[in-house]
This record gives C-alpha cells, sequence and structure tokens, in this order.
C-alpha cells in the first residue's frame, strides 16, 4: 500500500485569464475576469495520490486538515478515489492561487498561503495514525511545505518510522526540513526549489551544479535524486550514475505547471512499485508531468496519453556513480 | 453492486480514549453525524453518534417520561455536557456496533439501514480493520 502524507494541503483555485492587467494609475481601475476558473485538492502528496488514483493505484491520503477548505479536499480526494485518513484540526486549511494568462500559461502566477498552525496534541494524534498505516506501508510519500510551527525534523522523524517498519520513502520538499531528513535514507527525492533555487548551500545555475548538489545529496543518505533542470527536463542522480532526462515538447506548448513536478513523481513511483529499471521510471515519470503540463486539466494520468509522451523522451547517462 | 464499488474511502475515525469535547469537534468539522471507534490496531471496537452524546447529556429517568416538558428547564444538558466533556467516549459508545465488509452486497447495507436505523456503516476488512464506510447517500447516488 502507498501512504501519501501531506501535512500542509490546500485546496488549489485556478483562473484563466485573457489578459491580465495590473493598474498602474490610482484612479484607473480595471477588471480581470476569469474566462474558466477550478477548484481541486492540492498539495504534492494530495497532487500525487490523485495521479496514483488515475493511473488505478491504491494510496491512502494523510495529513491535517480543517475548515470549510478541508471539507473541499477531503470531497475531492473522494470523488476521485483516494483514500482519506485526516487529522482534523482547528485552522482553516489553505487556499493557493494560480493565474493562467491566455498565451503565457508557461509562466504562471503562484500565490500560496502559509497555512495554519497545528496543535501537539493533533501531530501525536497524527503520529498514531501515521505508525498503524506503517504496519499496511509499501511505500510513503512525504510531501510539500509544513504549517507554519511544524518542527522542521518532522520529516525526518516520519522517514525514519517508515524506514524502520520496512517501507520505502519518497520526500518532496525544500529547505532545512529535505536537508533533515535525507539522513532517514529516503528511496527517492524530489528538492523543492521553486520559491528558492539553491541547494544545501549552493545556488543551481548550471547543470554541473545541479550535479553536484544531486550527488551531495545520495552520499547524505539519498537513493536517487531528481532535481529539475529547465522545464522540459530534470537531472537524476544515484550511487551508481547520472542521467538527464529530457523531452523534445517546446515549453511554448506547456499549458499548465501546476502539479507537473508532482505528477513527475508519482509517474516515478508508479513504475519503482513495479519494479521497472531506473530509466523505465524516469522516462513514464517525465512523461506523466509533460502530459499533465500539456493538458488543460489539473492532472493528467491517462495511461494513454503518457504512453504517447514517453516517444519524445530521452534519457541519457551524462555522468558516473558517487564514489 | 458490491459494497467495494459504493463506499466511501474514508478512514475517519476515533479511538476510544478520545475526549467527549474532541470529538464534538470532529463530528462538527467532518460534517458526519456518526464516527467509527477503533482500538490502538485499527480494528472496529465500537461505534458513536451525536445522539448518543445527546442521551448522555440527558438525565437519566429521561427515557421513563413521555416528554421532557416534565423536566424542570435547569440548563440541565449545558451541565451534564460540561461535566462529561473530558471523559472517554468509551463510556457512551456502542458496542454492539452494525457494519459490513468490501464483499457484502447493496441489499445486505440497505437492510442494515433499514432495519436498524443507522446513518454510516463502517466498512471492515477480514481482519476487522476499517476500510471505508457506506452512507445512505453513497447507496442511493451510486445506485442511480
Amino acid at each position: 500500500m502507498i501512504v501519501t502524507v501531506t501535512l500542509n494541503p490546500a485546496v488549489d483555485r485556478i483562473y484563466w485569464v485573457d489578459s491580465l492587467r495590473m493598474c498602474e494609475v490610482v484612479e484607473e481601475e480595471y477588471l480581470t475576469r476569469a474566462t474558466r476558473s477550478a477548484t481541486c485538492a492540492g498539495g504534492k502528496g494530495v497532487n500525487m495520490s490523485i495521479l496514483l488514483a488515475q493511473l488505478g493505484v491504491e494510496s491512502v491520503a494523510m495529513g491535517f486538515i480543517g475548515g470549510f477548505a478541508g471539507r473541499t479536499v477531503v470531497g475531492d480526494l473522494r470523488d476521485k478515489g483516494v483514500t482519506t485518513h485526516f487529522v482534523w484540526t482547528r485552522g482553516e486549511t489553505r487556499t493557493n492561487v494560480t493565474v493562467l494568462e491566455k498565451g503565457r500559461a508557461y509562466v504562471p502566477i503562484f500565490i500560496d498561503e502559509a497555512g495554519s498552525p497545528v496543535e501537539e496534541r493533533d501531530v501525536e494524534r497524527f503520529m498514531k495514525r501515521y505508525q498503524r498505516m506503517l504496519e499496511r506501508a509499501t511505500w510513503v510519500v512525504l510531501a510539500g511545505s509544513l504549517p507554519p510551527n511544524m518542527d522542521p525534523g518532522i520529516y525526518y522523524d516520519l522517514a525514519r518510522r517508515a524506514r524502520e517498519a520496512g517501507a520505502r520513502v519518497v520526500l518532496s520538499a525544500g529547505g532545512e526540513a529535505l536537508e533533515r531528513a535525507l539522513e532517514a535514507g529516503p528511496a527517492v527525492v524530489k528538492p523543492d526549489t521553486r520559491a528558492d533555487r539553491r541547494l544545501l548551500g549552493g545556488d543551481l545555475d548550471s547543470r554541473d551544479a545541479v550535479i553536484a548538489a544531486g550527488r551531495e545529496m545520495v552520499s547524505r543518505g539519498a537513493g536517487i535524486v531528481l532535481i529539475s533542470h529547465d522545464i522540459t527536463g530534470d537531472i537524476a542522480v544515484t550511487r551508481d550514475g547520472v542521467w538527464e532526462i529530457q523531452t523534445s515538447v517546446k515549453v511554448s506548448d506547456l499549458r499548465n505547471l501546476i502539479g507537473a513536478d508532482d505528477a513527475l513523481l508519482a509517474g516515478v513511483l508508479y513504475q519503482l512499485d513495479r519494479e521497472a529499471t531506473l530509466e523505465d521510471a524516469l522516462r513514464f515519470g517525465l512523461a506523466a508531468g509533460i502530459a499533465t503540463a500539456e493538458s488543460d486539466l489539473k492532472l493528467c494520468g491517462d495511461p494513454q496519453q503518457i504512453r504517447a509522451e514517453m516517444e519524445r523522451i530521452t534519457v541519457k547517462q551524462i555522468g558516473g556513480g558517487v564514489q | 453492486m458490491n459494497i467495494r464499488e459504493i463506499m466511501t474511502k474514508d478512514l475517519t475515525a476515533v479511538e476510544d480514549d478520545t475526549p467527549v469535547k474532541e470529538l464534538i469537534f470532529i463530528f462538527e468539522s467532518a460534517e458526519t453525524p456518526d464516527m467509527p471507534v477503533i482500538n490502538d490496531d485499527g480494528r472496529l471496537i465500537g461505534f458513536i453518534s451525536e445522539k448518543d452524546l445527546i442521551r448522555a447529556a440527558l438525565p437519566g429517568y429521561f427515557e421513563m417520561l413521555h416528554s421532557a416538558s416534565f423536566i424542570p428547564d435547569m440548563n440541565q444538558m449545558s451541565r451534564k455536557l460540561v461535566k462529561i466533556a473530558e471523559e472517554p467516549i468509551s463510556k457512551y459508545m456502542r458496542k454492539d456496533v452494525v457494519f459490513v465488509t468490501e464483499d457484502d452486497d447493496d441489499l445486505r447495507a440497505a437492510e442494515l439501514v433499514i432495519r436498524k436505523g443507522v446513518k454510516i456503516l463502517p466498512v471492515v476488512d477480514k481482519e476487522r480493520r476499517l476500510v471505508g464506510r457506506v452512507r445512505r447517500i453513497d447507496l442511493l447516488r451510486k445506485l442511480l
């Protein structure tokens, strides 16, 4: 069983606009009317659960949820066939807003809320349920930002418990929470560098810098490290080598980048769970990410579309293993 | 149609040591009137509803009366609720819990809804671990 943990889930509000006009003069008033909008459950682990469900794989989504937005998240997940197992908290679940401008959808505007603090007794309640779920878990996904008051060591703790219970861990996080969790030996790591293109103190300003950061993360305990190199390609680093995964799709053909990274990681997990080779998992993962980015849907887990995308993807080994 | 196809895959449940006050918060947050009760192993051991808590807040002799108008209004319900707020729900849950398994069919669920008057049926696996729930609306929506 796959368990996904999203400690700070969200409602995603997506607006499509013809043009986004900013008011530059106080007297002037501009109204930007959305041509379309969508509301759905969000957060990295939640997105992965949804994509896995689209691929026919069951998962249990866990984390903290609260208020009106929390009910929206849970309702959407249930409608999409995901098993929900959240702890209800007194704080309201956050709402994240994305604006996609016509012709410029590949550079979306993201406005993400920080989320509500979580009380200590709710953390204890969550830990009890998490420990129980580990008895049946083969994979545990720890993904996304943390609630404002959460100890950044929590991903380390959750990953360690998962490993002790015999489950493999997929980690998608950033900052201190990511760095500390490496020590617990996660099988797959995808650093979240959206807010800060830095990793382990270094800038990710070149392909070599990305590879160096990946190697460092492997030497600190990660199994497979996946780092976004550019929008249409990723770098994968393991103890055995370095791979570049690239699609021939043009950036300007991408219509929706929300959740594309999560779709990629869910695709990789889907294949690894089926004991696929690393190269096949990487190819399928990027195909799932690109299928999502080319779709108007927030997440596209249509196996046929993903298979079609795989034809346009190259996976090439570009470096040796970590010494 | 079997229960596996009908059920809502929701594992929301409470442990038997959960305080009454916390359960009221969960009822309100999750917008559900009933809740399965599980033990430390995640196995179903009981069931508790808003009705059970309302009954617990009333005087013990209430059910012997024909009408609530015989009870003097001295904020009895409120005072009793405050008194039991920190108590574990195990004191008020029903242990004769009605449930279905994933392999049961829709008629079995409908029968229990009608004969036992339940709004929600917990769904358990072979080891009696909670795997979901069937609401009355699930039966209506999925079978239409």
